[in-house]
């Protein structure tokens, strides 16, 4: 026993030995070999730019790296696969230590003034002037600070109803997307199909959690009402009459028992749709691409796209917007010029923009909404020209900045519908409660 | 002065014997840890410059629900599962150390599986368990008719408690049998010989010799405890991101959450100097409690 013990412990001191010998090698060429490259950028020879990405979106702009490659063979592009919470963290680290990894990071637009506020980010206002029209006007929002901009706008996210036909018409309800669009018009046209949904067949209307909701649903329901957590002067508006009134509209859905209890984004949620528990998604355009490969991947043909309801049929404004992402540039980035002609070629022209969508990513790049495959029957919304209503949507919603105070307010929002839930309290004393939260830690009116 | 050469050497020699780790704890824990008592007294939301705010940010923390919500999260996780982990251990480990007991490596090798194996592993496994209309757990409980509707065990606050507490016993039962079982097998075999000569059955020799002479090391396994308790992170975090309305947020959460969520730094740091310094007290009157007991 002894011997075996002391050859195992002397293997293993051995394996560690060798490991950090390894590591060590090969942390000292990778340092080598970007100097390297650093070295040799001048020269005009190759130059290496490290993107920080998140897997789906390094999928889209895989589409897209042949076509880039070709343009710009002296530009080496390492797509840097991070889960996208250790992007921000990752990130925040490499910012304040003034890192010049990465070169390019990517940001979505909510969390993008947060970033933009740690002034990590290099300023490429003069870059992206010419894109200043071209883009949906609500990005420019968040990545703006003092008239300078931060980011180049990638993706957008229009706000529609994604819907399954085939229960629906089990429900007796309309199924064609002409007919659902003009008789749901309203949220409370979508009241009144939950509850046919429920009494006929059952099913649930949506899905989300009392507890644990991500607020989704209920920030599409305020941004398309053109209301936010804060008001066009920065104010707290979350004890308004408004928000408490959209509050209490989902928290009537949820008593009423129109809603599967699940958390969304978790493995139940994801099986749950494959169960037929829930009729309807109110939410972005990107689900157009999460739809047929990781939600449903056997409702070909079951899906089909309304408009998303409005709260009153008079409102200006149609539709909501749920995230979208954006590419900015390291500020300490060695090489901010590359950086930028791969942003430009990625996000600036038509070309790669229309082939990202491929993908599922809906473009910010207004000047390709004139591209015929807007026009297209998708086969997995059985036949339906789907893209056009994204268009509709995103032409129809209200430029609002998420600020940088989003994720605590989202946060915040989320245990007020918990606390609401729990303790059975009334959304107006919730919400005054959560106001002054808010108002306190943010130093807001 | 070959002499006072020697001499040196001969003194100086510990320092030189404990210089790797001293110049390790200097750089990975001192130097960080006198920064963030620093950052504790500045406003720091990541950017280049730190304000500073003198003891503001102790005055919101002394102020703030959310801190002191924390803290009896914890206390109550600590009440919910030490009795019964450390009860389990004990049995466990007496059971271990009897003669009749067959397979005993193999046991203690299975009880201490879980402490070695990937925290987050384990979490994502319970994540599954625990879920309300899928998960095993629910499913058992109601065809054993216990229950007629699911439990929400993530989604109540007091579930979600003993969800955690869940966890962390399966974590950590087997790290404190191996504990206990060091501490039963020291003990002199004439004594539990001598309770049988006296006609003692095996319950009471355990109730009237371990039980008395293990309390020194439950002391140090309560102690241990405590501070895994409060110091609390990935087991709540991945299992129920510290809801249900923060009734899972540890310190440890609330911590992350200012700092990598709403970019707090500076006040991220406050709270964990204070934490540091609670936890501290904690310690000090504990080992006293301790000491006063032998």
């Amino acid at each position: 026993m002894k011997p075996k013990k002391r050859i195992f412990s002397t293997l293993l001191s051995m394996v560690l030995l060798v490991s950090i010998a390894l590591t060590g090698c090969s942390g000292g060429s990778g340092e080598k070999k970007a100097e390297e490259s650093a070295a040799g950028g001048d020269a005009g020879e190759k130059t290496k730019i490290v993107v920080w990405i998140w897997e789906d979106a390094k999928n889209v702009i895989d589409l897209n790296m042949p076509a880039f490659k070709e343009k710009y063979p002296n530009i080496d592009v390492d797509l840097h696969v991070l889960a996208q919470a250790d992007v921000y963290q990752n990130f925040l680290i490499a910012a304040s230590s003034a890192d010049k990894v990465p070169d390019i990071v990517n940001l979505e637009s909510h969390r993008l003034s947060q970033m933009i506020e740690t002034g990590g980010l290099l300023d490429i206002s003069d870059k992206v002037a010419p894109y200043k029209d071209k883009m949906n006007a609500y990005k420019w929002a968040d990545a703006m600070k003092d008239g300078k901009a931060y980011a180049m706008p990638w993706d957008s996210g229009p706000v529609v109803m994604f819907y399954r036909n085939d229960l629906f018409k089990q429900a007796g309800l309309p199924s064609d997307p002409k007919e659902v669009a003009e008789q749901l018009k309203t949220w409370d046209d979508y009241k009144r199909f939950a509850k046919q949904l429920k009494e006929k067949t059952g099913v649930a209307i949506m899905a989300d959690s009392k507890t644990k909701t991500d607020g989704t649903i209920f920030q599409e329901m305020l941004w398309q009402h053109d209301q936010w957590f804060f008001g066009k002067d920065g104010s707290v508006q979350v004890d308004s009459p408004e928000f408490i009134k959209i509050g209490q509209y989902f928290v009537d859905m949820m008593n009423a028992g129109y809603v599967n209890e699940v958390e969304p984004w978790s493995d139940a949620w994801y099986s749950s749709f494959q169960q037929n528990k829930q009729a309807t998604i109110v939410g972005a355009s990107w689900y157009d691409g999460l739809l047929p490969s990781l939600i449903d991947p056997k409702g070909a043909g079951k899906w089909s796209v309304a408009p998303m309801p409005k709260w009153s049929a008079d409102d200006k404004y149609s539709s909501a917007i749920d995230g979208g992402s954006n590419l900015a540039i390291n500020k300490n980035s060695k090489h901010p010029e590359e950086a930028w002609k791969f942003i430009e070629f990625m996000l600036g022209n038509d070309a790669s923009q229309l082939k990202m969508m491929e993908g599922g990513l809906f473009p910010s790049l207004e000047t390709t909404y004139q591209d015929p495959v807007f026009q297209e029957k998708v086969p997995y919304f059985n036949d339906q020209p789907v893209r056009s209503l994204y268009v509709d949507a995103v032409k129809n919603a209200t430029p609002i900045t998420y600020t940088k105070d989003y994720p605590l307010a989202n946060e915040l929002i989320r245990n007020a519908f918990a606390e609401i839930f729990l303790d059975k309290k009334s959304v107006e004393e919730v919400f005054k409660k959560t106001a002054d939260q808010l108002r306190q830690k943010t130093g807001r009116k | 002065m070959q002499n006072l050469y020697w001499k040196w050497q001969f003194k100086s020699a510990p320092y030189w014997f404990i210089a790797p780790f001293v110049i390790c704890f200097i750089i990975f824990v001192f130097l960080p840890f006198s920064y963030s008592v620093y950052l504790s007294f500045t406003e720091w939301h990541g950017q280049e410059t730190k304000t500073f705010v003198g003891l503001a940010n102790y005055a919101t923390l002394l102020k703030s629900g959310d801190f002191w919500q924390s803290i009896v999260n914890s206390v109550l996780i600590f009440v919910l599962y030490v009795p019964i982990m450390l009860a389990l251990a004990l049995i466990f480990a007496a059971c271990l150390s009897t003669t009749w007991m067959k397979w005993t490596g193999f046991f203690r090798t299975v009880f201490f599986i879980p402490n070695i194996t990937s925290v987050v592993a384990i979490s994502f496994v319970f994540l599954l368990i625990f879920n309300a209309d899928q998960g095993i757990l629910n499913q058992i409980l109601m065809s054993l008719g216990l229950f007629d509707e699911p439990i929400r065990f993530l989604e109540t606050p007091w579930w979600a408690r003993v969800s955690v507490a869940i966890l962390v016993i399966f974590r950590w039962t087997g790290y404190n049998m191996i504990l206990l079982l060091g501490g039963i097998q020291s003990i002199s075999k004439s004594l539990y010989e001598a309770a049988k000569v006296d006609g003692a059955n095996g319950i009471q020799s355990f109730w009237h010799i371990t039980l008395p002479l293990m309390r020194r090391l439950l002391a140090f396994c309560t102690i241990l405890s405590t501070l895994g308790t409060f110091s609390l992170f990935t087991e709540p975090f991945i299992l129920t991101g510290g809801g249900p309305n923060m009734a899972t947020t540890t310190p440890v959460v609330l911590i992350y959450n200012e700092s990598f969520k709403n970019l707090n730094m500076g006040y991220a740091s406050t709270i964990s100097i204070f934490f540091f310094i609670l936890m501290m007290i904690l310690s000090l009157v504990q080992l006293r409690l301790f000491r006063e007991h032998d």
